[in-house]
């Protein structure tokens, strides 16, 4: 409620942030006495009166002394906050309903150390990560943030604050990471089978399984691992003029996974389209078939493999939603 | 602290705490009765153990009956719940149980606060400058423990905390001077001043009975402190006036409780003459009202927070018993005359003698007269003179004295201190027809040379006679010093007969050893100790700032500010130079220079890759070199070890290369 009252007061909150990597500077670090601080500044007053009333020339000694305490503790809880430097880190793409983590670090340039620092987004009920940082040395934290929705999701504010050492004073900072999260829309579950057409199933033969195997063949960049034919390369060392090759698969070999989200049926939810993608993509990596992609313009020929994988999911998270927000 | 020992560090920090309190506590054992002590030594103890044993506090309902019961044996021991000595023991007992029922972190600052105000409230018990370092240590200790529970993850040893907390006090003691020092004071007290323990008297007593001042004169108390703004007088000349007794019945001298000194009254005249000696008294609580003044110090003096009244026979007092030390100032002369034309038929109380005792003291006050005819000089000059040639003797342990005291000390003992030869003689004088009355206060003092503050003790105690001369007034008389002229001229110490063991007493009584300067240096750091902690009152604040505005105005004063402010931003920059590498400030104002020529470095380009594309900017050929060097020299100062001579050549070379660059 207090608290409350400061905001509108003095619009602290309504400060921007500056981006990206920062230092908190004396400047951009507030302080306001915390309920332990009124609680204490009562208590001196009192002190005040009883040394006054009883004429205790050492009483006003400690009274000026715990006042003066008080003050030491407003400097140094500045000083806990302010010179530290904020980084941003490393923010792996999560699924949708995922919780994405912002890593960041607080690298401290002085030589002393700060403690119990206080780490959480600014929105209502984050979690609290406390953080400590040595004298010349940092402390990496990963922040939780929950992601509903696909497309990329921007670190919100960070709020840094502190009561050490004594716990008088509240000490604070606002820092808007240079952060983001590639958000990939939620796979469809149930999973739906993947549209594989064979050769055959266009004959009408219904799908074609991909283990009719059928020979071999050299082995030519883009063919999965788990189709080398192991046994084959093994019977002839590289030098001996042996060479890695690919077992071929009847019909494996024509059949083309393809997804294409205009083959979908267009009366679907469009989110449920691009669940059902974002399912088939990883489908078939675990599956290791090779999938050619087509969403809007973007066009991928098949292939396999982290890179493709990304570019495909990319796709479907920032489908109609290319910008950032 | 047991780092990797069996207590984790929620117990550690509690154990902390409980010490912390415990500190705190301690000091009023002196004076907190013995079931209170005993209830929080156990309470305490039941916690640590808790503690240890990483039990559950006690329930609410256990402990809400035992304070009940602690606050009913408080009302029975004191009588009341509201007194001071009542409070602090309420207040010592709820710091011990609220350790015993901390739930929050809330409940921690609580604790904490209540440790600051008992701390507090210890001081109506002691001030002394041994308290005042316990208090330190104390408060240091309470701030470590509050450090402590403020930590969220990393907790560092407890040396590393208390450093911390030490640093804090450090931090805190220069602006706490400050604020002592300049804070304003009200003066005190706020509401009516307790009452309920006024302490015991000491000092000067308004009667005189044999006794008196052998008691007196064992106590090395401080009766007060005294320091003359110039040399201080002959130590035979330091009779600081106390009290009159002018009423004797026999074994007891008594004051009459003279009126009250009117400056123009008729017949209280008072001339004083000679060079006055300024000084200021510093009078410890003596629960009396009896204000000392060297002799003669005309009756006007001022104490600040008190009514002053003196009588026509010199007396200077408050109207309240003093609880507290107070100061005043004075200026005492050399030569006076008090009461030259006094009026014969208003000396008459000055005679009076009781009927039926001491009758050989009286017919040799008679026989004394007769002989000397009308010269009162005769008179006391024979008494004194058989006080010196007969054999009579100065001692600390007189035999006692039967009904007739006087003429038992007279012609049988012949032992006596200072009391039975002032009443003695004032018996004589009063037998013989002369007015004479009965002075007591101090006589003497040791001055010490560290801080030039003389202390007058208890010991100093003494008394001596005043007798009425006409023309002359009330001359001052001191019978002892014709017994003993050591008394006057060296105090008591140089008067009696050493008897200490060990010669103790003699190491005391030269002043060059350095066990004497060891004394007077803490009698001297004691005694700023009192000035200026313990006394520093309003009225001192006001003279000290009267004082420090004084010397601030002073033009030294004021050079010296923007002097030190100027060096104060100098020690800044040189150390915000000598912080930043030089290397890299080159590097940054390089980059700079290259985003002006439309060069933008992005934030994974180095110097290497940088200079790929300075060497395709249109730029004279003598420049791009500079730059190509200079991204060279960079490169190699940054990522190759180098020797320091050799960075700090290339340094130089760096700086010379980036303004070619330019």
């Amino acid at each position: 409620m207090l608290e409350a009252f400061w905001r509108r007061v003095f619009r602290f909150e309504r400060r921007k942030a500056r981006d990206g990597d920062v230092v908190l500077t004396l400047r951009r670090v507030y302080i306001l006495p915390a309920r332990a601080g009124m609680a204490f500044a009562v208590l001196l007053v009192l002190m005040l009166i009883g040394a006054t009333n009883y004429t205790l020339g050492l009483g006003f000694a400690l009274t000026f002394l715990a006042g003066a305490c008080a003050i030491a503790d407003m400097v140094l809880t500045v000083k806990n906050l302010a010179g530290l430097r904020l980084a941003g880190g490393r923010a792996a793409p999560v699924f949708a309903g995922d919780a994405a983590r912002f890593e960041i670090a607080l690298h401290n340039g002085g030589s002393a150390g700060r403690y119990a620092i206080r780490v959480r987004f600014g929105t209502d009920g984050a979690t609290e990560h406390p953080a400590d940082v040595p004298a010349h040395g940092s402390a990496a934290l990963a922040l939780a943030l929950p992601a509903p929705e696909r497309g990329w999701l921007r670190a919100p504010r960070i709020r840094l604050e502190t009561r050490f050492p004594l716990g008088l004073f509240r000490a604070w900072s606002w820092w808007q990471p240079d952060l983001r999260v590639l958000v990939y829309p939620r796979p469809e579950s149930p999973a739906q089978p993947l549209p594989v057409r064979g050769a055959a199933s266009e004959e009408g033969h219904g799908e074609v399984g991909l283990d009719n195997f059928a020979g071999i063949r050299s082995y030519q960049p883009g063919d999965p691992l788990r189709h080398l034919a192991w046994r084959q390369i093994a019977r002839l060392a590289p030098e001996d003029g042996g060479q890695l090759v690919t077992k071929h698969f009847e019909g494996g070999a024509v059949a083309e996974l393809a997804l294409d989200f205009a083959q979908l049926p267009p009366h679907l939810d469009l989110e449920l389209r691009l669940a059902r993608m974002t399912r088939w993509v990883l489908d078939a990596e675990q599956r290791a078939l090779p999938y050619s992609f087509r969403l809007g313009h973007h066009h991928y020929v098949a292939a396999l493999g982290d890179a493709h994988r990304a570019a495909c999911l990319a796709a479907l998270a920032l489908h109609g939603r290319e910008a950032l927000p | 602290m047991m780092g990797a020992g069996p207590l984790t560090r929620d117990k550690q920090d509690t154990l902390l705490l409980v010490a912390a309190a415990l500190l705190v506590i301690a000091p009023h054992f002196a004076h907190l009765p013995w079931w209170i002590i005993g209830t929080v030594c156990v309470t305490l103890l039941w916690r640590v153990l808790l503690t240890w044993r990483g039990r559950r506090l006690p329930s609410a309902w256990l402990l809400l009956p035992v304070a009940l019961i602690a606050m009913g044996g408080v009302f029975r021991s004191f009588g009341t719940l509201l007194g001071r000595d009542a409070g602090v023991a309420m207040l010592a007992l709820l710091l011990a149980f609220k350790l015993l029922e901390m739930h929050a972190k809330r409940d921690l600052y609580v604790v904490l606060f209540l440790s600051f105000f008992l701390m507090l409230t210890n001081f109506f018990y002691s001030q002394s400058m041994l308290t005042g370092l316990a208090m330190a240590a104390t408060v240091v200790v309470l701030l470590a423990a509050q450090i402590t529970f403020q930590y969220t993850g990393i907790v560092p040893p407890l040396g590393q905390r208390l450093r911390l907390a030490g640093r804090m006090f450090l931090l805190a003691a220069p602006l706490a001077a400050a604020l002592f020092v300049l804070f304003p004071r009200v003066e005190g007290p706020l509401w009516g001043m307790p009452t309920d323990t006024p302490g015991p008297s000491s000092g000067i007593s308004d009667t005189m009975a044999p006794g008196t001042m052998t008691n007196l004169a064992l106590s090395e108390d401080v009766a007060f402190r005294a320091r003359f703004d110039g040399a201080a007088p002959a130590q035979r000349r330091l009779y600081w006036r106390g009290v009159v007794l002018s009423h004797y019945d026999g074994r007891t001298w008594t004051r009459i409780g003279g009126r009250l000194y009117r400056r123009d009254g008729d017949a209280m005249t008072l001339r004083v003459t000679g060079k006055p000696a300024p000084y200021e008294v510093t009078l410890e609580p003596s629960a009396r009202r009896w204000l000392f003044t060297l002799e003669l110090t005309p009756p006007a003096l001022d104490v600040p927070g008190e009514r002053v009244g003196v009588t026509d026979e010199l007396e200077s007092f408050t109207v309240r018993p003093l609880h507290r030390r107070v100061r005043y100032r004075a200026a005492a002369y050399p030569e006076y005359a008090v009461q030259p034309a006094l009026d014969a038929a208003l000396t008459g109380k000055w005679l009076q003698l009781p009927p039926g005792f001491n009758p050989a003291a009286y017919e040799l006050g008679r026989t004394l007269r007769r002989d000397a005819g009308v010269d009162d000089g005769r008179v006391i000059a024979r008494v004194l003179a058989m006080f010196r040639k007969e054999r009579f003797a100065y001692t600390l342990q007189p035999p006692l004295l039967g009904r007739n005291a006087v003429d038992e000390f007279l012609f049988v003992t012949r032992q006596g201190f200072c009391e039975h030869y002032a009443g003695a003689f004032v018996v004589l004088m009063r037998a013989a027809g002369i007015p004479a009355r009965v002075v007591t206060g101090y006589q003497g003092g040791e001055l010490n040379p560290v801080d030039r503050y003389m202390t007058v003790r208890q010991s100093d105690a003494h008394a001596w006679a005043e007798v009425w001369l006409a023309h002359r007034g009330w001359v001052r008389i001191d019978p002892t010093a014709a017994v003993a002229p050591d008394r006057v001229t060296l105090g008591l110490r140089g008067a009696l007969p050493q008897q200490s063991p060990f010669g103790l007493a003699a190491l005391r009584s030269d002043k060059d050893s350095w066990f004497s300067q060891l004394r007077f240096r803490f009698n001297a750091a004691n005694n700023a100790w009192n000035q200026w902690v313990l006394d520093y009152n309003p009225e001192r604040q006001r003279n000290f700032l009267a004082e420090l505005t004084g010397w601030v105005v002073d033009w030294r004063a004021l050079a010296a500010v923007p002097a030190l402010l100027a060096l104060a931003w100098l020690w800044r920059q040189l150390r915000a130079r000598h912080r930043r590498d030089p290397v890299q400030t080159a590097w940054e104002r390089f980059c700079v220079l290259l985003a002006r020529r439309g060069v933008r470095r992005a934030p994974d380009e180095g110097p290497h890759s940088l200079a790929c594309r300075v060497a395709a900017l249109p730029l004279p050929d003598d420049k791009k070199a500079a730059m190509a060097e200079f991204l060279a020299l960079y490169a190699a100062l940054r990522y190759r070890a180098l020797d320091d001579d050799e960075r700090t050549r290339s340094a130089r070379r760096l700086a010379k290369l980036l303004s070619l660059s330019r």
